[in-house]
């Protein structure tokens, strides 16, 4: 009997191997039966997981609002969803996936700005249209030939806009305080500029991430007694940087990004230390149409900068489909701008474009992120800003630029 | 479809070419090397910079990959020689951290957390996705084959023995005569050479390697290979790897399967499987699928 024991061992593994394959069958058969076939790649888990499920959900909720209303070119959308682990590694199998199984021509979403450097050329190389909310300025810089489109604001208008506010806010001495990142470099050398253009101390320091405590470095910052300090991280490493600001004994301000000062960091956080902070985002057009659509579609009274980005994606993707006659990533990418901005009809959601599309006019797509015009590279231009300030450990509007 | 059965596999070589590696350090020589990515890295890096700025053809930027984790892997074998089990564990993962910094700081070298884009692939620009897809899944498997064989030839000869003395007890095999150091820091500089060529065969694949891509995730993931096929065993590493790479993957097609399941469900859904299919494993066979048997001839079998 000992020769069927030994039989028997490998075949579990066939078994696996061979469950797993079974697996895959139900899906290959749906993907093929779908014409139209588009892909969100959102950080479902991992660091980015906090945004990923409700950008999903914003652009999922669009093309299930289209396909009732009748579909895109007389066809219905079908939506694959994949999620990057918040891992660029993990990112490029999934990519990959959704491009050579599933076909899709468009992928939504991507996060971090590492992800969607690492997906991008697999998407250009493929003809896939990617839509992206990642913020790196060497983003745009790929040679990708017009695939890639993102709604977020590249790092340096960001850093510019936050620079002007601390300027305009009488700021006598300023300092950036962050880890090593894409844009630690580029941050500095803006705020170091705009510093020097106003006559005034800007001092700066890149840490390591993940660390537990940072007061050394907090109180090597302190020493060019700076009146207001830019945090520079994510909200992790920002909770510690915040804490131990606060133990220091700092009076000055504070000013960090919105999705670094967010709402899990002002709970972890007692309200006297985030007192007076300020954060700044690039604003969702709040007064919008379409921002009130999202609001409706996910319910909830506030929607995060992300998902009105991603809902924007998967209105312009419909929406350049349709104005094509073509949902190919190719036909997307060279329709886009023709949706987006000029002087068509302002439409805010897909159904309304498409009947304008349908009577033969033309459409410019204002989103919930803001008027969504494109430039030449794929970057987005006119982005509002919205400044805040905490207090009582929940922030409240302070400007709006 | 079928362009994506040759990634699979592709990474899937890569996996395995992990595996072994790891294998020969942890599985065939007992040091626990947290250390993987850090080896990974070098590699991805090393041929990276050879291929791209240094314009070297790509043959030579694996050959360098590899030589410099050997390299790496030799030395802080060497400085680690008096380190064993949770201390050496902690001192390879310090190893690994430091290269992801230095990738990450030194941006004159390594452009920093922007990572190196536009890696050169293998007749990359003349070749449609799909024939590029096909032919580095031949390259791969064609090196996971070299590799294998050499590690389990290994395996079977007196320094694969020799080595298992070591791994097993130490003391008995010096008092047996064997130079415990220098049968360590070859096997780690061996283990480390694999991993390095590993990390070029990504670069050159993916064209992208930045420094979140070093991060622990993945020695998490080639641990679980290699104790799910069966430390010690080179066939093991290889099966471990695949079936890693098959859950990974074939998890994603769960929302065809489980139609109630939207895109968060799934994504948490992937993760349970993964960790269900390690704790089945371990205790269904707690040694792996395959494992390791005292090499012998091919052919006579020991029945148990």
């Amino acid at each position: 009997m000992t020769d069927f024991k030994n039989l028997f061992a490998p075949t579990r593994r066939s078994v696996m191997l061979g469950a797993t394959a079974l697996l895959a069958t139900p899906a290959i058969l749906r993907a093929q039966s779908a014409p139209i076939t588009f892909g969100t790649l959102t950080p479902l888990t991992g660091v980015g997981g906090t945004y990923g499920p409700s950008m999903r959900d914003a652009a999922a909720n669009v093309f299930t609002a289209v396909n009732e209303a009748g579909g895109l070119l007389g066809q219905e959308i079908d939506l694959v969803s994949e999620d990057t682990q918040t891992n660029p590694e993990a990112a490029v199998r999934a990519v990959r996936k959704l491009i050579d199984v599933d076909g899709v021509s468009v992928v939504i979403g991507t996060w971090a700005s590492s992800i969607t450097t690492a997906v991008a050329p697999l998407c250009w190389e493929n003809g896939v249209m990617l839509f992206t909310v990642s913020g790196a300025d060497s983003i745009t810089q790929l040679p990708h030939m017009g695939y890639i489109a993102r709604t977020q604001p590249n790092s340096v208008l960001q850093i510019e806009v936050a620079g002007d506010f601390m300027l305009r806010q009488d700021s006598a001495g300023m300092a950036w305080i962050g880890p090593q990142t894409p844009f630690a470099q580029s941050s500095i050398d803006i705020l170091a500029g705009q510093a020097e253009g106003a006559g005034i101390g800007m001092e700066s320091l890149i840490y390591e991430a993940d660390k537990s405590t940072y007061r050394s470095e907090v109180d090597t910052i302190l020493r060019s007694n700076p009146d207001f300090i830019m945090l520079g991280g994510y909200a992790a490493d920002s909770t510690v940087v915040l804490r131990d600001i606060w133990q220091a004994g700092y009076e000055g301000r504070i000013i960090g990004p919105a999705y670094a000062v967010n709402p899990t960091v002002l709970e972890a956080l007692p309200a006297e230390v985030t007192e007076g902070v300020f954060t700044w985002e690039g604003a969702p057009d709040v007064g919008s149409s379409a921002y009130a659509n999202v609001q409706a579609s996910l319910g909830v009274e506030e929607v995060d900068p992300y998902s009105a980005q991603t809902y924007d994606h998967a209105n312009m993707a419909v929406l350049a489909a349709a104005a094509a006659g073509d949902a190919s990533g190719a036909a997307i990418r060279d329709a886009l701008r023709s949706i987006s901005q000029g002087e068509g009809d302002a439409v805010s959601d897909a159904i309304a474009g498409l009947e304008a599309l349908a009577g033969g006019g033309s459409v410019n797509y204002s989103g919930a992120s803001g008027p969504c015009d494109f430039d030449d590279i794929g970057d987005i231009t006119g982005t509002q800003f919205l400044f805040r300030q905490i207090s009582g450990g929940s922030p409240s509007d302070f400007e709006r630029v | 479809m079928l362009s994506w059965l040759f990634s699979v596999a592709t990474f899937a070589g890569i996996y395995a070419l992990l595996a072994l590696g790891i294998n020969v350090i942890w599985g065939m020589g007992g040091m626990i090397n947290l250390g993987m990515a850090g080896f990974f890295a070098l590699g991805a890096y090393a041929s990276a910079l050879a291929t791209g700025a240094g314009a070297l053809p790509i043959p030579i930027g694996l050959a360098l990959a590899a030589g410099l984790a050997a390299l790496a892997g030799g030395l802080l074998c060497r400085l680690t020689l008096r380190l064993r089990g949770d201390y050496l564990a902690i001192v390879t993962l310090g190893f690994s951290e430091l290269i992801r910094l230095i990738a990450a700081n030194e941006i004159w070298m390594t452009n920093g957390s922007d990572g190196i884009s536009g890696i050169p692939g293998p007749w990359r620009a003349e070749l449609s996705p799909f024939q590029f897809n096909m032919l580095s899944c031949a390259l791969v498997t064609l090196a996971v084959l070299i590799v294998w064989a050499m590690t389990e030839r290994l395996r079977r000869s007196p320094w694969g023995r020799a080595l298992r003395a070591i791994r097993d007890d130490d003391t008995a095999a010096a008092v047996a005569g064997k130079p415990i150091t220098r049968f360590k820091v070859q096997a780690f500089a061996l283990g480390a050479a694999i991993l390095g060529l590993a990390g070029a065969f990504y670069a050159h694949y993916t064209s992208y390697i930045a420094p979140d891509i070093f991060r622990p995730l993945i020695t998490i993931y080639i641990f679980l290979a290699l104790t799910a096929g069966g430390t010690g065993n080179s066939t093991g590493a290889v099966v471990g790897a695949i079936a890693v790479v098959a859950v990974l993957e074939g998890s994603r097609f769960l929302e065809g399967w489980v139609s109630v399941l939207g895109g968060v469900e799934k994504a948490a859904l992937r993760e349970i499987v993964i960790g269900v299919a390690l704790i089945a494993i371990m205790q269904l066979r707690p040694r792996g699928l395959l494992p390791e048997t005292p090499p012998g001839p091919f052919l006579k079998r020991k029945d148990t």
